[in-house]
């Protein structure tokens, strides 16, 4: 099974172990529940005291003496009562809301403090909307049940208990009648209650399928229309639309079942009282004022109940969330420094910069050995020394171990064996953050975050004044685009760049690295996705600002590498070709026949453009 | 007005049990008051000695035999409050039932109709429209139907009832108490309406600021590189924290907003009890009000203030549900594709006379195309971007019709044939083609349902894709899309020709559909369909003169006009784009 498929709840059993971490994380916040819990006690107590007072209106002065007085003090206490009831449950809000709010703040804030802790292998063994669902839906759902659900438990029990004692204090015969009802009821409620939440969670999933067949027959309208799909797949979705209407009716169903067998219940103790109850009232034991108590107190005992039902079958499905949140939280760190290296440089989130040495640029690969996964290793002996100031292409077919280099140079993977130097030194005896704050990065995809531009370059160096972020973004020749929007700089960027072109998100993207001003530079597969004439002015742009620094350069579009020092043709995890472009085309080997067929494509490509009109 | 009539319309197959609904509340709400009149009647008349007033507990006395029998055996009483509740239970049973069957089959139809009618509207609603708005309506707005008529409907019904019957009961008792049983009625409706239509704004900050939350964490976690490339976890956090503090203080705005509205209306609620109690009291103690009727005056009070309450927020919700019925109008009142035109057997002869095509209101993309292919032959379509090649594919299977001039199948003008026929006939494969998320099995089989494996093979062969499908660890049975692989766009296009060819038609027309794959890989799966499919007339939209030098008709399209047409060798003679573009490639061989 998928290790992150949503897990059912299998077992009813309660873990202690994920339960003791729950109490563990609302330690913080055990003034505020403290709080909660007398407030929960003091609403209950004034629950049970309400029917109370009724009884005592008709025994004591309807059908009693009337003492004017006493009964100008009654009414003035029960008033007295029920704004003292009202500030609680005001209070109960805030008070439950304050933790609710406080809880899930602060677990996302450590889900996502881990998340920037976490290593590339993480991201890439996850899915994206598996972390997402963790903080949130489980997040959410266990802040709730820390909070109200808590509180709602407690509020049932103490209700119960406040009326168990009034009832036997005043009348315990007529108490029994109510109390005999309880073990059934809880029994029941506990069958149904489970059984509700297990039918609304094949409810969810019908649903899931209704949303995806919408998806798709929205987003796949074309397609539908030229291979003449309309009928069946409308009779496909008729087969999820039936499936959400059973699944529903049949949860609906049981909710319709187990409410009428709780009243029906109810009515017993009810019906009960109205017997032995009568009776007592002909022997003169009890008065009427008790039989009205009753009868409210035998409704009012039975809400409590159903709530605590319906809480445990809560409580197993936060169990699960709880499950998976602490497994976010408590993920292994696989790629981390040294106590004696965070000592020096600082922790990822608490940088030493000031003993961060500035890195010349002298990569060495030694002996390098490198897998993903052990049965399929990417390099093996791997051995390679760049000087300073080079730049230096990759060259290769996909799975040919290009990007894995890449990714061990940033230092996003480490290597299984052998060691890699920078300026002479195994960049594990210094920390990520020093080797990160150096690096000019640029991926294929550029990765823009919603925003203005200016914002967007501004991430290469966050105290960076307009001016430098200006002469960034002229040095990659961004500027003319940019100051053409009407909001020049200011412009918001749109959801993840949407509003800007793929060549656009570049130039910028590109920009920010400029701007960070870092020792060397690694561009991973960064024209590949731009169209020919932003290739251009990135590539000049690239050659003006790398001359003198470190890069490294994984192309596709082996146009934009021609003007390397040394390019490196990787297959299978091995240099085959070593040289520059000149060298390598004498050579007449796989770098020449890649060459000159993306020289072919390219040009038909550029002609059918109406580009160049007379190439030849 | 209208959204009452699209609620009768969508619920069409339960109707009778729509209506029957308002009788089953109407009966629970009576029998649901009944229990504090059977209590009054012992308290007052079986146990105390007032005399008799109501018809219906005289009747029962005088069966039983006196009051003093049913003194004696008070275990009538028993009896009598189970046997309504009996029936309390039961219609309680019938209402929840009746709710879900209504509102189930009610959001069954609406769904079914509205994916119907999206999947029969005209090819240029949907470029036009956002999938994301489309998917929102057909969800949540349904559902916010599907709930008026789950609950809010019959609560409604029940409020009211409750309302009207108890007061009733009450004024018949004792008019005097029953005017201040009432007062705080009007209060807590309209208390609790104003704060739910003013609540709705807090309500939407509080979900907008979720939004806003989950996007950034959505952004980081996509861009998770770029932060830790350029080591800016900690930047990154300080703005995740940003939202995540604004969520706070948004949502928690909205909890002591609510918390002031749950405990002013208890206050209300508890204010309008204590009247009753206190004035009761006294109005007994007098010997104006008997103590069952106190009794009765106490229970109801309770059973009618909370659903009053609950009415007042049904009432702001009303609005709701009113707007989603209106947007979910909006998409069922497009037109949809016609399905009348002829039915002809097609072999295969495309003519374009004079065709031109724009959209709304934008310049023109095709400017008078004519062109012939003859039944079987293979044309090629050669052009720049934008030159207006998926236009002309989009017209001829007509997802659009031409605005000017007319294409001719075997000499009958396209728009009198019924479209989905043509369709059939036209096997069209699209650049970008859609998978669905289902086996690679059922997806090359999607449109030819009962088609053998051996044949699925056959089409993947042709299509070059079989070597690929084997590759993968569950081979055909791979689940394609966001819970299975993903394929690289060749992939997909290959998959897409082996579903198009699977079913034999006499126009095959290939939209550009092998871009993405190399050109080695073309030429074998254009060699491998000419084979099966020689008799079919095919057209090649391509931007490689490769896939085009071996059709009988080559046309080279500029601009939306045909500038150069004709054979391989006669084009390779003549001043033009094309033999620019072949003069290039031999050039390229020589070196």
């Amino acid at each position: 099974m998928n290790p992150y498929e949503e897990k059912d709840y299998q077992s009813t059993s309660f873990d202690m172990k994920t339960w003791k971490k729950v109490i563990l994380m609302i330690i913080p916040y055990r003034g505020l529940i403290a709080a909660l819990l007398i407030l929960n006690v003091i609403i209950a107590g004034f629950d049970t005291l309400f029917p109370f007072l009724n009884k005592m209106a008709i025994d004591t002065f309807a059908t009693g003496t009337f003492v004017e007085s006493e009964f100008i003090r009654f009414g003035i206490l029960y008033f007295v009562g029920i704004v003292i009831q009202a500030f609680n449950v005001y209070g109960f809000f805030w008070i439950a809301g304050r933790i609710e709010m406080k809880f899930s703040y602060k677990l996302r804030k450590e889900c996502f403090h881990k998340l920037n802790e976490l290593s590339f292998s993480y991201f890439d063994k996850t899915p994206q909307g598996w972390i997402i669902a963790r903080m949130t839906s489980d997040v959410a759902r266990l802040s709730e049940i820390v909070s109200w659900s808590m509180m709602d438990l407690f509020w049932g029990v103490s209700v119960m208990i406040f009326t168990t004692v009034m009832m036997l204090s005043v009348n315990w015969k007529l108490a029994m009648l109510v109390l005999m009802i309880v073990p059934f009821l809880a029994v029941i409620s506990v069958y149904f209650q489970t059984r509700i939440l297990k039918s609304y969670r094949e409810v969810r999933k019908a649903n899931s399928k209704i949303t995806s067949g919408f998806s798709e027959g929205i987003m796949g309208a074309k397609t539908t229309k030229t291979l003449v799909l309309e009928d069946d797949n409308l009779e496909e979705f008729k087969k999820h639309t039936h499936d959400m209407r059973q699944s529903s009716i049949h949860a609906a169903t049981l909710s319709a079942i187990f409410m009428p067998i709780v009243v029906g219940l109810g009515s017993i103790s009810t019906a009960s009282i109205l017997w032995a109850g009568g009776n007592q009232v002909l022997l003169g034991m009890i008065e009427f004022g008790t039989l009205l108590m009753f009868t409210q107190y035998a409704t009012q005992f039975f809400e409590p109940l159903r709530q605590i039902a319906r809480l445990i079958a809560e409580f197993q499905l936060a169990q699960a969330s709880a499950e998976r949140v602490i497994s976010l939280l408590e993920s292994e760190v696989e790629l981390d420094d040294t106590p004696e290296v965070k000592q020096k440089y600082g922790t990822v989130f608490a940088p030493k910069s000031e003993n961060y040495e500035r890195i010349q640029g002298n990569v060495t690969f030694e002996h390098v050995d490198f897998w993903y996964n052990e049965a399929e290793p990417v390099l093996n002996d791997f051995n390679l020394t760049v000087k300073a100031g080079q730049t230096i292409a990759l060259v290769g077919e996909t799975g040919s171990g290009k990007s894995t280099i890449i990714n061990l140079i940033c230092r996003f993977y480490e290597p299984k064996r052998g060691r890699i130097l920078i300026d002479g030194v195994d960049y594990r005896q210094r920390s990520t953050g020093w080797l990160h704050s150096q690096l000019g990065y640029v991926l294929q995809a550029p990765h823009l975050f919603s925003g203005t531009i200016k914002e967007n370059i501004r991430f290469g160096k966050l105290d960076a004044t307009d001016e430098e972020i200006m002469n960034a973004a002229k040095i990659v020749h961004a500027h003319e685009f940019i100051t053409s929007f009407d909001e020049g700089y200011d412009t918001e960027v749109g959801e993840s760049g949407s509003r800007l072109s793929t060549g656009q998100k570049q130039l910028i993207s590109f920009a920010r690295a400029v701007l960070a001003n870092p020792a060397f530079y690694v561009l991973d597969e960064a024209t590949a996705s731009i169209d020919t004439e932003t290739e251009k002015i990135l590539q000049n742009a690239i050659e003006h600002t790398m001359s003198d620094k470190t890069s490294f350069v994984v192309a596709h579009r082996l146009s934009t590498i021609v003007s390397a020092d040394r390019i490196l043709v990787i297959k299978k995890g091995k240099i085959i070709e070593d040289g520059t472009h000149k060298q390598l085309m004498d050579l007449k080997g796989y770098y020449y026949r890649l060459y000159t067929n993306q020289f072919k494509e390219d040009l038909e490509k550029e002609l059918l453009k109406g580009d160049i009109v007379h190439a030849v | 007005m209208k959204q009452i009539k699209y609620i009768w319309h969508a619920s069409e197959n339960v109707h009778g049990r729509l209506v029957l609904i308002a009788f089953v509340v109407m009966i629970y709400t009576v029998l649901n008051l009944l229990s504090p009149l059977i209590f009054s009647f012992y308290i007052d008349n079986v146990l105390g000695n007032e005399p008799i007033k109501n018809v219906f507990f005289q009747m029962i006395c005088h069966a039983a035999g006196g009051t003093e029998v049913l003194k004696k055996n008070l275990w009538t009483g028993f009896v009598m409050i189970l046997f309504v509740y009996s029936f309390v239970c039961f219609f309680q049973y019938l209402r929840g039932r009746l709710n879900s069957v209504v509102s189930e089959n009610t959001a069954k139809n609406m769904r079914e109709e509205l994916y119907n009618h999206l999947s029969n509207t005209h090819y240029s609603y949907h470029v036009l429209n956002k999938s994301g708005d489309l998917i929102q309506r057909c969800t949540s707005d349904v559902d916010q139907v599907r709930r008026f008529l789950a609950s809010q409907y019959s609560e409604m019904i029940y409020s009211v009832c409750t309302a009207l019957i108890a007061s009733v009961l009450l004024f018949s008792i004792n008019a005097s108490l029953a005017k201040l049983a009432v007062i705080t009625m009007p209060i807590l409706i309209v208390f609790a309406y104003w704060f739910f239509t003013n609540a709705q704004k807090i309500f939407r900050l509080s979900d907008e600021s979720e939004g806003a939350l989950t996007d950034k964490l959505t952004e980081s976690i996509s861009g998770i590189r770029v932060i830790k490339a350029f080591h800016r976890e900690v930047y990154e956090i300080e703005r995740y924290d940003e939202k995540n503090v604004d969520y706070l203080n948004k949502t928690f705005e909205l909890l002591k907003q609510l918390g002031l509205y749950w405990s002013f209306s208890d206050l209300i609620c508890y204010i309008q009890i204590l009247i009753i109690v206190l004035t009761g009291t006294i109005m007994a103690h007098r010997g104006e009000l008997s103590v069952g009727n106190l009794f009765v005056f106490i229970s109801y009070e309770s059973m009618i203030l909370w659903p009053i309450r609950n009415l007042g927020r049904i009432l702001a919700d009303l609005g709701k549900v009113s707007v989603s019925i209106d947007r979910l109008l909006e998409i069922l009142e497009v037109p949809m594709e016609s399905k009348e035109g002829l039915m002809p057997e097609i072999k295969g002869q495309i003519e374009f006379k004079d065709v031109s095509f724009h959209y709304d209101n934008q310049p023109y993309v095709l400017n008078h195309v004519s062109f012939k292919i003859k039944a079987g032959q293979t044309a090629a379509i050669l052009g720049p971007t934008g030159s207006g090649k998926s236009s002309l594919i989009h017209c001829i299977s007509r997802l659009y019709d031409p605005s000017e001039g007319e294409i001719l199948i075997d000499d009958i003008p396209t728009t009198k044939i019924e479209k989905r026929h043509l369709r059939k006939n036209v096997g069209l494969v699209l650049q970008e083609p859609f998978l669905f998320s289902k086996t690679i099995h059922d997806n090359i089989s999607i449109a030819r349902k009962d088609a053998s494996f051996q044949e699925i093979v056959e089409a993947a062969k042709i299509a070059s894709v079989h070597e690929v499908i084997e590759d993968f660890e569950k081979g055909y049975d791979t689940f394609i899309g966001e819970k299975g692989v993903t394929l690289s766009g060749g992939q997909k296009q290959r998959v897409a020709i082996a579903r198009t060819i699977i079913n034999p038609t006499p126009i095959l027309i290939f939209d550009d559909s092998l871009s993405a794959v190399d050109t080695e890989t073309d030429a074998a799966i254009r060699t491998a369909l000419k084979q099966v499919s020689s008799k079919c007339t095919t057209i090649i939209i391509t931007q490689r003169i490769h896939s085009a030098k071996d059709a009988d008709l080559i046309l080279v399209l500029e601009k939306g006009q045909i500038t150069q047409c004709g054979t391989h060798e006669q084009l390779i003679k003549e001043d033009g784009l094309y033999q620019r573009v072949a003069q290039i490639q031999s050039e390229l061989e020589v070196e």
